[in-house]
């Protein structure tokens, strides 16, 4: 039978080929936000531990990755009329055969790994790995500064996936903190971005060169 | 009683963000006494915390957060004199961010939880961002930029690499608080695999803010581009703090019996940053970056005496605490020269000895300990790491880490002779004097550097017993 939570990881591993292919910055940030909204919700699915106080934070999980930082970054573009090109370093579609290499590995990997506690859930730590490599990649082969924002964004997700199937003893407490931390990383960034879109007029890290050794 | 040593500076921290600016200044020394009151006191007294599970109070974190808080002291008077001197906008967010970053450095000292550690240390990447964004210039708006994002993304890793842990935890079954103290405790029992690669990614992780090459590339823009109070701040203090994130876990692996994998992994990275100094140090002409790479040598040789462990692993405790007080005495002595040439490129000054005798004073003997010319304390630090390395074998290591260090004290002397005694340059024609040498201008920076010298004669027996302490968990200590 396939468990449901590998019925909307598909769906993520789906998107990530997506924000490998796509040019337009407000497309990869409702990506950004799909796999925001999964993430969070996974523990529902996974069920330990349904208490009260378990609900309220995933809920509030759900609010924080899935909405309040998509959304936040999408009224930076708006407002800041910002460029809307992702202006790829490394072409789209050499990304997207990354991407499809990226998944086969991260199966492959996990199937290796064989970890007991999560073998129900087969597409779980594959997703997790995909989400953690294309953030390094969009950090590494973007050159617009929102496009690396988001890769920062979709690195998290995957370490929070991560985080959550593995971590039984983790206390909400300390997840709300990293959350806030990321959440208010992510508004610093944002609010860099403003910057730079106002001092250089764009925001393509090319113009940050002034400081190379 | 623990964590009000960190919730008093986040207090005022707050409050320094909504006050005008002379409250503001006022807020910075007082908060910087009663930390430094409440740090002698936790020093002497050792308390158990409230919420013990979370934070406790360690020999090795005792030593950062003593240094933390004697440095903060000094530079906050520091900083009310070079704030008179120097115009800054919105005074009361450097104010405030200020005293956050003060609060968020002693939470990681304090810590004990190994994911609130790593709140802790992203919270400090967060709280000093703002700092270096100061002048709101093109190329400090690029600084913040690489440090955030640099930085953010490699503690992400000790994010996973926190996470690989708890792995490690299940898989061997342990049930345990996820705490440095108690894993140190179980750390046999866990799966020596993941906790392996827990490691590394921690060491990525906490690395990147440590500064380790290669992912030191955000350090000398931010250190440079950032005023100086906080580059003092940021040098002396944060990276022992991201310092303190690897060596715990560190005591995770000794105590698991992995402490040779966990050693030759910091040895590597060790020695790859004193080598990147070595040849970045070389053609710096701004005297500000010319430190930060100096700083990347120095955490370079803590790591490589951590990795080395022994004797070495003393010496590396003896040269991070020296580091702390001579760094950031060099960094406030940059702040005058900045203040007094208005230029930050090597060439554009010159003759300091004649312009700012009592600058100079400061800055030279900061240069002379800093490159370990006795009888300041590096000298001493670094002795014991080369002879713990001759003692272990590191035969190779040790040569690659001896000729860079001359390297580096020969780029750094030629440098530093052009700045003060050169004058031929431009910047030692030029006569005005653009600023009075104040008292609070340069006592603090002989206040560190006697401190360095103190110490180095005569270290209190409570002292060298937390030392002892903290690093015989590594496998330390003086036989």
């Amino acid at each position: 039978m396939i468990h449901p939570v590998d019925t909307i990881l598909s769906l993520v591993l789906l998107s990530v080929l997506f924000s490998f292919g796509t040019s337009r910055l407000p497309k990869l940030i409702i990506v950004v936000g799909f796999q925001g909204i999964v993430v969070s919700i996974v523990p529902f699915f996974i069920g330990h531990d349904m208490t009260p106080g378990g609900i309220v934070f995933t809920l509030v999980t759900f609010f924080i990755r899935g909405i309040l930082i998509p959304m936040s970054i999408y009224i930076a573009i708006k407002k800041k009329a910002i460029q809307r090109k992702v202006a790829p370093i490394v072409g789209y579609h050499a990304s997207l055969l990354f991407g499809l290499g990226l998944i086969v590995a991260a199966t492959y990997i996990s199937r290796q790994l064989d970890i007991v506690s999560i073998s129900d859930y087969k597409l779980l730590l594959p997703t997790a790995i995909s989400l953690l490599v294309t953030g390094m990649f969009l950090l590494m082969t973007r050159r617009n500064a929102i496009a690396m924002v988001l890769g920062y964004i979709i690195m998290e997700n995957g370490i929070y996936l991560v985080g959550t199937t593995f971590s039984v003893r983790a206390l909400r407490i300390v997840e709300f903190g990293i959350l806030l931390d990321v959440l208010a990383g992510v508004m610093i960034m944002t609010v860099i971005l403003q910057n730079i879109k106002q001092t250089f007029d764009d925001v393509d890290t090319a113009h940050l060169r002034t400081l190379k050794e | 009683m623990v964590e009000i040593v960190f919730l008093t500076p986040f207090v005022t921290g707050i409050i320094a963000f909504f006050f005008p600016k002379t409250i503001g200044r006022q807020l910075l020394v007082g908060t910087g006494a009663i930390h430094l009151f409440l740090s002698l006191f936790l020093w002497k007294n050792r308390p158990e915390a409230i919420f013990n599970n979370y934070f406790a109070v360690t020999p090795e974190g005792l030593l950062s957060l003593l240094v933390i808080s004697l440095l903060f002291f000094l530079i906050s008077i520091y900083t009310i004199a070079y704030l008179k001197e120097s115009e800054i906008q919105a005074e009361n967010i450097f104010t405030g961010s200020m005293l956050l970053f003060l609060s968020t450095m002693t939470m990681v000292t304090l810590s004990d939880h190994i994911m609130v550690m790593w709140i802790a240390i992203e919270a400090t990447t967060l709280a000093s961002a703002p700092l270096i964004y100061t002048h709101r210039s093109s190329a400090s708006l690029e600084a913040t930029w690489k440090y955030v994002l640099i930085c953010s993304v490699g503690i992400a890793m000790a994010l996973l690499g926190s996470v690989l842990i708890t792995f490690s935890m299940d898989i061997g079954n342990v049930d345990a608080p996820l705490s440095f103290s108690a894993l140190t405790k179980v750390a046999k029992e866990l799966d020596p695999i993941w906790l392996k690669a827990g490691f590394v990614f921690i060491v990525v992780g906490y690395g990147t803010k440590m500064g380790l090459a290669p992912m030191h590339t955000w350090l000398p823009d931010a250190h440079s581009e950032a005023p100086s109070p906080a580059s003092a701040l940021l040098s002396g203090v944060l990276l022992n703090c991201a310092y303190l994130g690897i060596f715990k876990t560190t005591k995770i692996m000794y105590a698991a019996g992995l402490g040779d994998f966990s050693g030759m992994i910091l040895i590597v990275f060790g020695l790859l940053s004193i080598v990147a100094a070595a040849t970045f140090i070389l053609k710096q002409n701004e005297y500000k970056r010319m430190l930060a790479y100096s700083s990347i040598e120095n955490m370079g040789i803590i790591a490589f005496g951590t990795g080395i462990g022994g004797i070495a692993a003393y010496g590396a405790v003896i040269c991070m605490i020296h580091h702390s007080l001579i760094k950031s005495s060099l960094f406030l002595s940059s702040g005058n020269i900045l203040l007094g040439y208005g230029n930050r490129f090597i060439a554009n000054t010159g003759n300091l000895l004649g312009r700012m005798p009592k600058t100079f004073v400061a800055f030279f003997s900061g240069f002379a300990g800093i490159s370990g010319f006795p009888p300041f304390g590096i000298f001493i630090g670094e002795m014991f790491i080369i002879v713990g390395a001759f003692r272990t074998g590191h035969y190779v290591t040790v040569c690659i880490f001896i000729i860079s260090l001359c390297v580096i004290f020969a780029g750094f002397a030629n440098q530093v002779m052009k700045i003060s005694f050169d004058d031929s340059t431009k910047g030692a024609s030029n006569k005005t004097i653009q600023v009075k040498e104040k008292a609070s201008l340069v006592w603090p920076q002989y206040i560190l550097l006697l401190t360095s010298l103190i110490l180095c004669f005569f270290m209190p027996d409570t002292l060298y017993q937390t030392i002892i302490d903290a690093v015989t968990a590594i496998g330390g200590g003086l036989k």
